[in-house]
């Protein structure tokens, strides 16, 4: 009995908190996207012809996200049944746009206009320790073309 | 250079849809597939692990309890009180009429929990505390002749085959979810159910230890007793730890008493006292002392 209340109530709270928080984060994203968009990010190797070739420099931004006790048990349940885990959607969406935004943070530091070759790594932390904590880490890094005229 | 990042509209990975709806059907979902899942699944073990012979039990539980006689001996007054409560037994499975490879096993502990219960392979233990609380022996035999009927209709072994059962398929529907919090709640729905006998088992050993003393003693006067002694004691806030393993519902005691005065008992008919010897046995040492410094 104790158990199920203990279950129930870090289940409130995991929905709770984990919705504020997320909330508050995409809220934030979508500002600051406006904000950084006019750095250009492609995954173009390449640059176009008969662009002059500036200065470049590695540029990088990366984000750990965890998941909270309700989006745990959500995606427990969607492992029965099947389809869309939305719990898992929006926090990978997140994390994504979170790391590419701070990469463009970096880029902004170092006077860019525009980053190219922008490539994606993500990598889960804690796989397979008894799925005590579940986060996800994305790194997003590019070529950054800083122009020096 | 004629390149641009155009807006991506949002939505395209996070659905509009509120996360609790969706928790809320497959919640559901879950719930009803482990209720009919466990419901069918302990109906067919039940009916199943009635096939178990007795004597498998038996062979089972020989060793756990020639362990446990060997490292709890009992003293020449205990022994008298474990041979007494023997020889009631195999009296009452005399007039219970079980099966010939049935034999029933009294085990005597001397402590003061308030309890008594029927495990496998025909083990019956008693506790002093309950023995203590008898006002005499018919209460005794209606404890007694409860087991007795317990082990007669193999309910120990159904309820093991039942809970483990459940406690297999509920590992299995989490295995499949492999998630340990599910594996925490679910396992112990499993363990519960494997622990105690169903209201319907309990109801049923009533009627046939009511049935037994009716048969050995000619009349049900002790066995009102001793459901309203069990009774009183619940209303005094101690409620003992009988309680646990044999719940009391109201619905129990009704049947009972509605039974014992559907009987007629003979105008003559008394309840027979402990004898001596086990009257001292089970005396309070507190009594034990006052008596002596009386004398």
């Amino acid at each position: 009995m104790t158990n199920i209340i203990i279950f129930l109530v870090l289940l409130v709270l995991g929905y709770v908190f984990g919705r504020m928080a997320e909330r508050r984060h995409f809220k934030s994203i979508i500002d600051r996207e406006k904000q950084y968009k006019h750095i250009l990010c492609f995954n173009e190797r390449t640059l176009p012809v008969h662009t002059p070739i500036p200065e470049v420099s590695l540029v990088a931004g990366n984000v750990v996200i965890s998941i909270d006790y309700f989006k745990r048990i959500a995606a427990g349940l969607n492992n029965i049944f099947g389809g869309r885990v939305r719990a898992y959607e929006s926090l990978i969406e997140r994390a994504r746009r979170e790391a590419i935004l701070r990469m463009k943070e970096d880029a902004q530091q170092h006077g860019a206009q525009a980053i190219f070759n922008v490539k994606l790594e993500t990598a889960s932390i804690y796989k397979g320790r008894g799925q005590q904590i579940g986060s996800v880490e994305v790194y997003a890094y590019g070529t950054a073309l800083i122009n020096k005229s | 250079m004629g390149y641009e990042n155009r807006d991506i509209p949002e939505g395209i990975n996070v659905s509009k849809a509120h996360p609790l709806k969706e928790f809320a059907w497959l919640a559901a979902g879950l719930i009803i597939l482990v209720v009919f899942s466990v419901l069918v699944l302990s109906l067919m073990a039940e009916h199943l692990t009635r096939y178990i012979p007795f004597s498998l039990e038996q062979k089972a539980t020989a060793s756990v309890s020639k362990r446990y006689a060997d490292e709890h001996p009992l003293n020449q007054q205990q022994q008298e009180v474990q041979t007494y409560l023997q020889t009631l037994a195999d009296t009452l499975v005399v007039n219970q009429g079980l099966d010939d490879d049935m034999s029933i096993t009294v085990h005597y502990v001397d402590d003061d929990t308030v309890n008594a219960f029927a495990t496998l392979g025909g083990h019956v233990i008693i506790f002093k505390g309950l023995l203590q609380k008898m006002p005499h022996e018919n209460a005794l035999s209606m404890v007694m002749a409860h087991e007795i009927a317990h082990i007669k209709h193999r309910d120990p072994i159904i309820s093991l085959g039942r809970g483990l059962t459940v406690y297999l398929a509920l590992s299995s529907i989490v295995g499949i979810g492999n998630n340990s919090t599910f594996e925490q709640v679910l396992g112990q729905t499993g363990l519960l159910t494997m622990m105690s006998f169903s209201r319907e088992q309990e109801s049923a050993a009533d009627r046939t230890a009511l049935l037994t003393l009716k048969r050995y003693y000619g009349h049900l006067k002790g066995a009102a007793t001793l459901f309203k002694l069990l009774q009183k004691e619940e209303a005094e806030h101690s409620a003992p730890s009988f309680f646990n393993s044999h719940p009391l519902t109201k619905d129990r005691i009704k049947a009972v008493m509605g039974f014992a005065k559907s009987i007629k008992a003979p105008a003559d008919s008394t309840v027979k006292a402990f004898p001596d010897n086990i009257h001292k046995a089970l005396r309070p040492p507190a009594e034990t002392l006052e008596k002596a410094e009386n004398q």
